[in-house]
């Protein structure tokens, strides 16, 4: 194997693979990238096995030939080396030559004939959808999936494509997380839960172009096809938890409210409220004003914001961090929070259109 | 005195088991006074954990001891009335105290079942301290029934150490001036964290006294027992600050509760029925204390090599119901146990927070039924003792309905060297 290509294209690519590689793994191989010639492309591939990157790169081949090379000593050297042309050969015994303007590596590699070829997934017709959109969903729901195993299947988020419609909702049992889009295709009803890291990993990867991505769902995998880059990740079996049946759809408070008034608001409560066991803040919605609280052994917090409130006062609690995730994810000026009583959930949806839902369970205060 | 020294009383009840028990008999129309014969609280013989926990003062004039096996006691004093331990009740006298005490200052630190510390500094009668505590002696024992020695000083280890020098239903002073007269003539294992080990080693470098060693040359005591020799020599100087710490936090770690079956478990069925009895005691003792867990254990001991292994789980919202605790316990045995027989059991909660503030949870299950029954039946077994109310499934399974062992509990440390 002998090639050549640039010091940039090679680094993004070798970036790009590595989000699927373990650090530290039960076998070196795995440990490793694989470079394989193709024709005129370079292809590379890291896997843990739960998530499979593949990405292709142009390079001058000289002579095919295929190696796996450690991931992250060769993701330094190639960082390190000057923005010039690369010049890759194969040796015996699979140690790797790279040759770039003055400098010369060599490392060991290994054999790439065990290395596990990713999965390969045709079975269904794809779904495509932009990729801001992709990248806006996942970056808006994915900090309320479930960091403990208890369920595994909340360790991922759910994405449901039905009539042209594309949802993906996360929740671990205290809050949730609901974003929706439109999308161009109709192929169907289909859902698959997706692990949580594989999304942080596609959400990082995929840049925020406009252009389409297409995912195609098979019963283990889930390809997510970038053109250049192919993302392949396990998906979660078992059953989502049914979330529609969590969200109510009534209220007996609606509170309108500037998104970024609430957050610095919430934001100064939680200096105090951290310094706390539980992280608490109190909110007291009445005469047209939402009143926030917090105290802890440091000291104490009081914040008022004017509001547009319809229906019954309230005074309830909740776990500022809790808050404050959710409110980071929304990007709008104002929001509506609906709520019913003390002891069930807040609902936070957009002031026009369902493109979001977030909920948050409140914390229940004794004596 | 000067002006900013602190002051501090230690409350400790007398012979504080068999008083609880002794009043509480009384206000249920006995008439008998356990306090005045040989009677003692112990463990039930015939279920294999029969020891002496506590004893009245008559019964220790026949040399009875606590922690003796209850037929050794026996031998020394055949009338010896004995009565079974009764947490709730303890639970119970103690939070009463407790809350008599605050009356006098709201900086209170539970030391544990039987013993406070309360800082009075600047609050009225503070300057007549001997008055005052006089004044606390006496409501005790007429609103509560029970005695209790009291001492006082400006640090809580003379204060402790002041509420030795007379007992029962007495005050001591022990301030720093008093520390020769009063406290230097005493053995040196009557020194607060002299245990059996250090005593032993005290004594081999001719130290009999509290006054010898408080006279010892410090840099010897260092190297005989390195840092622990330098808070030794504090103590017996009578030097100490800590404050008075009210946080829970820092005492309540967990609450445990084990037994040993007196006859080998085999089936599922029984060890369940076994846990549930220690769990009715454990979660009673959660709720006196106002507190939920998070953290839920078992542990089987094997009848055959006596080997011992546990299980436990974190769940998501904090509970203090017994039936709650009890099926995460149930599922946790399930999991665990590998089929033989065995010996012991045991149930164990922590990561304990006051029961104020709980997140809620979309899975957990609401338990605010339970609650309301868990407080009712609180209730009914305070007023007409641990038998009046039982679970059905315990009537003729031979099984005690209420497991209660002190022995590993550890929701109050009996020792400790932070005061």
């Amino acid at each position: 194997m002998k090639f050549t290509c640039s010091q940039n294209n090679f680094l993004e690519a070798v970036l790009t693979v590595q989000k699927a590689v373990s650090a530290r793994s039960s076998t070196p191989l795995l440990e490793g990238i694989l470079l394989e010639t193709q024709k005129d492309v370079l292809k590379l591939v890291g896997t843990n096995l739960d998530l499979g990157i593949e990405t292709y790169i142009e390079a001058d081949i000289r002579e095919e030939g295929s190696v796996v090379i450690p991931s992250r000593l060769l993701s330094e050297i190639i960082r390190k080396l000057p923005d010039a042309e690369i010049e890759v050969t194969l040796l015996g015994n699979y140690s790797v030559k790279i040759v770039c303007l003055n400098s010369l590596v060599t490392l060991q590699g290994f054999a790439p004939d065990e290395y596990p070829s990713l999965p390969d997934i045709s079975e269904s017709e794809p779904i495509e959808i932009s990729k801001m959109l992709l990248a806006k969903m996942i970056r808006e729901t994915i900090f309320a999936v479930a960091t403990d195993e208890s369920r595994p299947v909340l360790t991922g988020s759910l994405l449901e494509v039905e009539d042209g419609e594309v949802t993906m909702v996360s929740l671990d049992g205290y809050r949730l997380a609901l974003q929706k889009g439109r999308i161009e295709s109709s192929a169907g009803h289909r859902k698959v839960i997706i692990p949580g890291k594989s999304l942080g990993e596609i959400g990082r990867i995929i840049d925020g172009s406009d252009d389409n991505i297409s995912i195609t769902i098979s019963d283990r995998h889930v390809l997510f096809d970038l053109g250049y880059t192919r993302i392949i990740s396990r998906v979660l079996e078992g059953e989502f938890i049914n979330y529609r049946q969590i969200i109510p759809e009534d209220y007996r408070t609606r509170v309108k409210v500037d998104t970024k008034i609430l957050t610095s608001s919430i934001e100064r409560a939680s200096l105090i409220a951290r310094e706390g066991k539980n992280n608490l803040i109190k909110l007291n919605l009445q005469d047209q004003k939402m009143t926030i609280t917090a105290n802890s052994e440091s000291g104490q917090v009081y914040e008022e914001i004017p509001v547009l409130l319809e229906g019954k006062d309230l005074e309830i609690a909740f776990n500022a961090r809790y808050f404050m995730d959710m409110l980071k994810a929304i990007p709008d000026q104002e929001i509506c929070m609906d709520l019913t009583t003390n002891v069930s959930p807040c609902v936070i949806r957009p002031i026009k259109g369902s493109d979001y839902t977030y909920l948050l369970l409140p914390v229940r205060i004794f004596g | 005195m000067n002006s900013n020294e602190r002051l501090i009383l230690h409350i400790d009840v007398n012979s504080a088991f068999l008083s609880f028990e002794a009043v509480y008999r009384l206000q249920h129309g006995e008439t008998v006074d356990l306090r005045d014969i040989p009677s003692a609280v112990a463990g039930s013989q015939a279920t294999r954990h029969g020891i002496i926990l506590a004893k009245s003062i008559p019964a220790k004039k026949y040399g009875i001891k606590t922690g003796e096996p209850t037929w050794e006691a026996r031998q020394k004093c055949p009338q010896l009335v004995t009565v079974p331990p009764n947490y709730a009740l303890y639970m119970f006298c103690h939070n009463s105290l407790k809350e008599l005490l605050k009356n006098f200052s709201d900086r209170i630190q539970v030391f544990s079942v039987d013993e406070f510390f309360l800082d009075v500094t600047g609050m009225p009668g503070a300057d007549q301290p001997l008055e005052l505590a006089h004044i606390i002696r006496k409501r005790i024992k007429k609103k509560l029934g029970f005695t209790v020695s009291i001492g006082i000083s400006s640090n809580k280890l003379l204060a402790k150490m002041g509420s030795e020098l007379k007992k029962p239903d007495a005050v001591s002073t022990l301030f720093p001036p008093e520390i020769p007269g009063k406290m230097w003539p005493l053995p040196v294992e009557d020194l607060y964290m002299v245990g059996r080990a250090t005593s032993l080693k005290l004594r081999k470098m001719g130290i009999g006294t509290i006054g010898s060693l408080a006279n010892c040359d410090l840099e010897l005591l260092k190297y005989k027992f390195k840092s622990w020799g330098k808070l030794l020599w504090d103590y017996a100087n009578g030097i100490e600050s800590s404050a008075v710490s009210s946080s829970s936090r820092d005492t309540v770690k967990g609450i445990g509760n084990s037994t040993t079956v007196h006859f080998d478990v085999e089936d599922r069925r029984t060890a369940h029925q076994v846990l549930l009895s220690l769990v009715e005691t454990v979660g009673m003792r959660m709720r006196f204390s106002g507190l939920c867990c998070r953290v839920i254990a078992i542990s089987i001991r094997r009848a055959e090599d006596l080997t011992f292994y546990s299980h436990q789980l974190k769940i998501q919202t904090p509970i203090d119901s017994t039936t709650a605790i009890y099926e995460y316990c149930k599922r946790l045995f399930d999991e665990a146990w590998g089929g033989e027989p065995i010996r012991h059991l045991g149930v164990r909660v922590s990561d304990l927070s006051p029961a104020v503030h709980i997140q809620l949870s979309m899975f957990e299950k609401e338990w605010e039924k339970q609650k309301v029954i868990d407080r009712a039946v609180d209730q009914i077994r305070m007023k007409f003792g641990p038998g009046s109310v039982i679970r059905s499934n315990f009537l003729w399974s031979g099984l005690a309905p209420m497991e209660g062992g002190l022995s590993d509990d550890a929701s109050y440390p009996v020792m400790t060297s932070i005061l």
